[in-house]
């Protein structure tokens, strides 16, 4: 069962679901092998996604924050775009999630975050505005960068970093090893992830409920 | 700035909101086999954090290069006791306000010909705030006299030494049992402190892990004592997809006494039943 399924299922409001969750984390958490959790957001250019439509296709979640210095690190050596190119252009569903809470680093308005994506080329399927922490809680993302990576089947098959490199320099790109390109080369040739989860490296989520 | 009046000017580097400085615990080096410590000493703004070697589930630790001339070699970063800094779902684990990380240096007998040594560093640190986090990298020096006799410290130096050194995670006393028991969703750290636990019963109890994705750092420890010691219930990292064969790292306690004190702890781990067996 999912924290989705709980919500609908008792129509609880999501932030009691989000307090069960916590409570019963077994059930609701984005863990390598488990289901993925469902999700509904609402895209910067104003659609909504919702992720049990995807089945069928490889989902990647990218949790992002545009003043983090590991996420720019990814998006000035154009790294970030170009896995998104690469892998939307492979038929992968690959979604950007802000869980910046307003007037928290990286909270973006709809359209200041439709302006960055065109300044940096960058081309996810969406990018899903989360100022409530809803799908960042639910998956319980931890940093950004922090990518999940989701089977056709809607199962998680990858959890944690970015790459193998956790610095904040552009230098360390080239030379990385990609664990999200690495956990999609490998499930598509039918093999098992070898690299399933790993820590995420960067800056902490900033959530409307984190002290300050 | 808030800055300046903190700290006194020609006291370091500055680096974002602080500053760290290269510093000797005494002024001066005995060639041949000698060993001396030098350390990193960071200053902070308030509410502006440095990492531990663990950084727990955002940032990243300090990291130095040194350069050094042939004659001196440098080891491993010191670590103290970190603490927890809690923002919500997410736990860090690092210094605020100041931390010196000492590093030992050991000198060899073909240093003996020259007069001084200059050790060089490079050094990146993250610094970080609830709201952001600013990476930097800097350049710090220091000369030292090459000397026959040893040098004497300043009272001042002398004593930041011995603090940074109070507050490292020491061997728990030898008559101290710890166990683990690897249950489905836990780990459970359970101790047994003979008379200690008596006449020092355990207040609190935290553990900061030396691996990363073995625990979730977010979630409470339990601890629950006894008279004997006590048993601390870990919850499991959901990136830990592998059994672990010890848990590795720095278990505070804190009695009402003594206050709080580190230990470095590496437990081989058991599997279940034993630790059903310890509830009960």
């Amino acid at each position: 069962m999912k924290c989705s399924t709980l919500s609908s299922m008792f129509r609880l409001p999501m932030f009691v679901v989000l307090v069960l969750c916590a409570a019963l984390s077994q059930i609701c958490a984005a863990k390598v092998g488990a289901t993925a959790p469902d999700f509904t957001g609402t895209a910067s250019n104003g659609k909504t996604f919702r992720l049990a439509d995807y089945r069928g296709k490889f989902v990647v979640l990218e949790w992002h924050n545009n003043g983090c210095p590991y996420v720019r690190k990814q998006y000035n050596s154009g790294n970030m775009e170009r896995l998104q190119k690469q892998w939307t252009g492979q038929g992968v569903v690959w979604f950007t999630i802000l869980s910046s809470a307003p007037g928290k680093q990286g909270y973006m308005t709809a359209s200041e975050e439709n302006e960055y994506l065109a300044k940096m080329q960058a081309s996810p399927t969406a990018a899903l505005l989360d100022p409530t922490g809803e799908i960042g809680h639910l998956y319980d993302a931890k940093t950004s960068p922090h990518m999940f990576v989701i089977n056709p089947q809607g199962v998680v098959i990858y959890d944690g970093a970015i790459d193998d490199k956790p610095t904040t320099e552009l230098s360390d790109v080239p030379g990385a090893t990609n664990y999200v390109s690495l956990a999609l080369e490998q499930a598509m040739a039918g093999k098992q992830v070898e690299t399933a989860a790993t820590r995420p490296y960067g800056c902490s989520v900033k959530y409307s409920d984190s002290t300050h | 700035m808030l800055l300046g009046a903190l700290i006194a000017p020609g006291a370091g580097t500055p680096i974002p909101h602080g500053t760290v400085e290269l510093i000797a615990e005494k002024q001066g080096i005995i060639a041949a086999g000698h060993t001396f410590d030098v350390g990193l000493r960071f200053q902070l703004e308030k509410g502006w954090h440095v990492y531990w070697i663990n950084p727990g589930d955002s940032g990243e630790p300090a990291r130095v290069e040194w350069h050094l001339p042939s004659g001196l070699s440098a080891g491993a970063i010191e670590w103290p006791t970190p603490r927890r800094l809690d923002s919500g779902s997410i736990v860090d684990y690092g210094y605020e306000e100041a931390v010196l990380l000492i590093v030992p240096m050991r000198a060899d007998g073909s240093l003996a010909g020259q007069s001084k040594a200059q050790i060089g560093a490079d050094v990146r640190v993250l610094v970080c705030s609830q709201e952001m986090c600013i990476p930097s990298k800097v350049e710090l020096s220091l000369a030292l006299p090459i000397q026959s006799q040893p040098a004497l410290a300043d009272a001042r130096k002398t004593e930041m030494f011995a603090n940074a050194r109070k507050s490292l995670p020491r061997p728990p006393p030898g008559n101290w049992k710890f166990s683990v028991a690897d249950g489905n969703e836990s780990f459970v750290l359970a101790a047994t402190l003979g008379h200690d636990s008596a006449v020092h019963p355990i207040t609190q109890a935290i553990f900061f892990p030396l691996a990363e994705s073995q625990i979730e750092n977010a979630a409470p420890q339990k601890l629950e004592t006894s008279a004997a010691g006590f048993r601390l219930t870990l919850r499991k990292s959901d990136r830990l997809l592998k059994p672990i064969e010890r848990l590795r790292g720095v278990l505070v306690l804190s009695s009402s006494p003594l206050g709080n004190q580190g230990y470095l702890i590496d437990v081989p781990v058991s599997k279940a039943g034993g630790a059903r067996h310890a509830v009960q």
